[in-house]
């Protein structure tokens, strides 16, 4: 009788038909990929044509791109999982395709973000530089274990991959406290040497916020785990980039989030061209894809307003460890 | 109290660093240019056809094949192609289409030196050095030779 009523009282808000909507949506998408991997050819292959696979992965992709950034994750993190988990297409192809659209998604949101100041450009080009490196590194490790190791390379990847989405996922959830604007009483001084402090104006509050950053060298290691991480597996990073920036560095939620944002974009140029110039990229299934998240992008910030992020937070966390899991059965399975 | 017209910001709030606002405005129009040609590009290839053979490409992308298996069977060719192929396909429509592609992954490239340079002029000599280190990691990887030393 109380779920019932429960039932009935939350029937009434608009949050509940949001995450329903949102819930039906997500069972579409798998439904739609599922019917599509089941309708395959005596040869092995689909029998859909170019061009409704064509607005098929241009749909799942808009969907992707809406729910990942009102989840307040980059496009990437959820894309390939996803792809890798329930779709029979290559890895080594996913991960090319899911670097390239990532990185779509984060330039276009480049320029308001650095037109505003709300993106640290010292900030970027401090982390910038061992992200690329290690970006670079990451996808020409990726290439390297494809060639030498074969079906027990895509396994292995997939196994790891599977486990780092289960663990992005548990970050998510269990990842601590992110302060809006945190507190320094003091900074370390390489850090204070490199100059990193800025302002800038903070349009919800009306006034010049300005702040400091603090333990540089910590951040240093861990971009470069950010950027192994992110070219081998074809993830955007910025399940990692904020709260390095916020929570280990200090810099406001805002300002980690924008640069963030933008770094994403340096570091997965890096990793891509490796994967472009191994011709991994192919148009039929990038084209589709980059659109659809950047239309999902753009159509996320009307859907803010009425929909909160939070609940739709623990939908991210659900499909992704759906997808964890399922990648790590793969990845076993093909041992 | 004064604002700026496009982004509401006061005149006299702290501007934003000439280097990042090079950086932005030249990876997003070069982004945008490269996307709407792939899209054109593809719009072509599904209406006609183009290098690589597309219901085979379908075919063998739903099948799981490996990029190597992909063009030998739908391009016909004998080894994966290495580098910028799409250069000497421009005239067909999937080569066009990954021309787009190639020009919006270069577009974070050339912003990256168009920030070097902003970074130069306000004197910011570490900040010059962070900024070529990525700009020169990007354009060896955009040119192949980091992934061909491989």
């Amino acid at each position: 009788m109380t779920i019932w009523q429960g039932f009935c009282k939350s029937a009434g808000s608009p949050r509940f038909w949001a995450i329903t909507l949102i819930i039906v949506t997500l069972l579409v998408i798998g439904t739609g990929i599922a019917d599509a991997a089941e309708e395959t050819t005596d040869t092995g292959g689909t029998s859909l044509s170019p061009i409704a696979f064509f607005f098929l992965f241009l749909f799942i992709s808009i969907i992707i791109g809406m729910v990942a950034v009102l989840g307040g994750v980059g496009g990437g993190v959820v894309f390939t999982p996803l792809m890798m988990g329930f779709t029979p297409i290559d890895s080594y192809i996913i991960r090319a395709t899911g670097l390239f659209v990532a990185l779509c998604g984060s330039l276009v949101a480049a320029r308001p973000f650095l037109r505003r100041g709300l993106a640290n450009v010292k900030l970027l080009f401090f982390a910038g530089v061992p992200y690329a490196i290690f970006a670079v590194v990451g996808a020409l490790l990726a290439e390297h274990m494809k060639n030498s190791m074969g079906d027990s390379g895509e396994a292995i990847i997939r196994l790891v991959l599977g486990l780092l989405v289960v663990g992005i996922a548990g970050l998510i959830l269990f990842g601590g406290k992110r302060a809006e604007y945190p507190e320094i009483k003091s900074t370390d001084s390489f850090t204070e040497r490199l100059g990193l402090a800025m302002s800038y104006w903070e349009q919800s509050i009306g006034k010049v916020v300005s702040y400091k950053v603090k333990r540089a060298p910590i951040g240093i290691g861990l971009f470069c785990g950010t950027g192994l991480i992110s070219g081998l597996f074809g993830l955007g990073a910025g399940w990692a980039m904020v709260p390095i920036f916020n929570m280990v560095m200090l810099a406001p939620l805002k300002v980690a989030a924008a640069s963030s944002k933008v770094l994403i974009g340096v570091g997965d140029t890096a990793a891509v061209w490796p994967y472009i110039m191994k011709s991994g990229i192919f148009v039929l299934f990038a084209v589709p894809c980059m659109i659809g998240l950047v239309i999902g992008t753009m159509i996320r910030a009307r859907m803010l307003i009425k929909i909160k992020a939070g609940f739709v937070r623990y939908l991210i966390i659900a499909l992704m460890l759906f997808s964890g899991i399922k990648l790590i059965i793969d990845g076993i399975a093909k041992f | 109290m004064e604002v700026e017209k496009e982004t509401g910001i006061p005149k006299d709030a702290p501007q934003p660093p000439l280097a990042g606002v090079v950086y932005g405005e030249i990876a997003y129009w070069i982004l945008l240019i490269g996307m709407v040609i792939a899209a054109v590009g593809l719009i072509i290839y599904l209406v006609s056809d183009g290098y690589v053979a597309q219901d085979c490409l379908l075919d063998k992308l739903w099948d799981g094949q490996s990029a190597e298996t992909i063009w030998e069977d739908c391009a016909g060719q004998t080894e994966i192609p290495e580098g910028h192929w799409y250069l000497e396909k421009l005239s067909k429509a999937d080569g066009l289409a990954m021309g787009g592609i190639a020009l919006g992954c270069l577009a974070a490239v050339v912003g990256m030196w168009g920030a070097a340079i902003a970074m130069f002029r306000d004197r910011q000599k570490l900040y010059v050095a962070f900024a070529l280190i990525i700009a020169v990691v990007l354009t060896l990887s955009a040119l192949g030779i980091i992934a061909l030393e491989h």
